[in-house]
């Protein structure tokens, strides 16, 4: 693949680690190199990924050191080929925002930071997209109790929203 | 006796049959033997010929049960099954309810057809609370009763918690038979004028706070 090819000339060892999985290319990078790997994938003409298909959040409470991990999966319509770019953050950590590269990286990112408390640094409006303002939280981390949520039984508080 | 003396009894199917037919009337024929309560019962005879009085209510109420119109409103995929019985297949405009409206202003009542989220669960009071009076509210699926498996953070532990509810289909999703099996339960309490807010001073969503799920 000459789109992999181009991007490990331009990191080297700044591509931490590199899988292949029935086809599907993933490089994993450190969140200091998150915005400048993936501005490279979006700007040069050799990648072209245009288009972001999804950026998600994960916990994975085995790893320690950095629980939290985000994946991007990008497209090209252009050479029609498709690249997945991860990285790992510990708790706390924070990540640059791509909306300034695609902007429909908006919704992915507050649906991230609700759901796993990833915080992305410089996004226009991190609010929260599926749950209720007032809700406490992040309901897909692993500690998150399976009934009810934070502090038992489920509330609804509907006064002054009806 | 009351104020039907002299006036009013009971007619007999004789008599109903005899002004149906067209037969004279007899002079023994006007006297009065019923009471006021009684006169909601059936046919009266009077001088002149037969009255059938009855409560204006029931009037409406029959009239209003062969045209209910629901709200045109989905929350899941209990809302599939209610496409399937609005299609051709099973077909409720057989019973006048096939104009679902998709204004609350025009409905006579909501299907609450799927699981709530507590995100969406004030647009749903809201939407109840649009449709004029008198109106039914039919939930559709396990979780539109009770929030079905989904005890977790972002689910109403039933719709009852917020709004009063008429009749309860259960099923994951019910069949378009089970709806419509619930939605003629719907059309009985339309005719009798019943529903599920009488007695409620304010609707329960109007109450502090909901709760629901486990008690962990």
């Amino acid at each position: 693949m000459s789109a992999a090819a181009g991007l490990e000339k331009r990191f080297g060892k700044r591509l931490l680690e590199k899988t292949e999985l029935r086809g599907e290319l993933a490089y994993i990078v450190a969140p200091e190199d998150w915005l400048r790997v993936l501005s490279f994938c979006k700007e040069s003409s050799a990648l072209a990924f245009d288009q972001l298909d999804c950026l998600l959040g994960d916990h994975l409470p085995e790893r320690e050191a950095a629980p939290f991990e985000v994946v991007a999966h990008l497209l090209s319509h252009t050479h029609g080929h498709r690249l997945r770019v991860k990285t790992s953050l510990a708790e706390g950590q924070t990540l640059p925002t791509v909306t300034g590269l695609w902007p429909s990286a908006g919704f992915d990112e507050r649906e991230a930071w609700e759901m796993f408390g990833i915080v992305f640094e410089g996004h226009p409006d991190l609010r929260r997209l599926l749950t209720t303002e007032d809700f406490e939280g992040f309901p897909l981390r692993k500690d998150f109790p399976l009934e009810g949520t934070v502090g038992g039984r489920i509330r609804i508080d509907l006064r002054g929203k009806i | 006796m009351g104020m039907t003396d002299g006036l009013f009894r009971r007619a007999t199917d004789s008599e109903v049959r005899a002004v149906v037919e067209g037969a004279p009337l007899k002079r023994e024929d006007l006297e009065l033997d019923i009471s006021p309560d009684e006169l909601m019962g059936g046919p009266v005879r009077f001088p002149g010929g037969i009255a059938m009085p009855v409560q204006v209510e029931r009037v409406l109420g029959f009239g209003r049960s062969f045209s209910f119109w629901p709200l045109l409103f989905g929350l899941a995929c209990c809302a599939i099954e209610m496409m399937a019985l609005g299609g051709s297949r099973f077909d409720m405009s057989r019973f006048g309810m096939e104009a679902m409206r998709a204004s609350p202003r025009q409905a006579d009542g909501m299907i609450v057809a799927g699981w709530c989220s507590i995100k969406m669960a004030p647009r749903v009071v809201r939407l109840y609370e649009q449709i004029p009076d008198p109106k039914w509210v039919l939930a559709m699926g396990s979780c539109a009763i009770s929030g079905n498996i989904w005890d977790t953070y972002n689910v109403v532990q039933g719709i009852d918690s917020l709004i009063p509810v008429d009749v309860y289909v259960p099923g994951c999703p019910p069949r378009p038979e089970a709806l419509w099996e619930g939605l003629e339960m719907i059309r009985q309490r339309v005719k009798e004028s019943k529903h599920a807010y009488d007695g409620l001073r304010r609707i329960p969503a109007r109450d502090a706070i909901a709760e629901g799920g486990s008690d962990s």
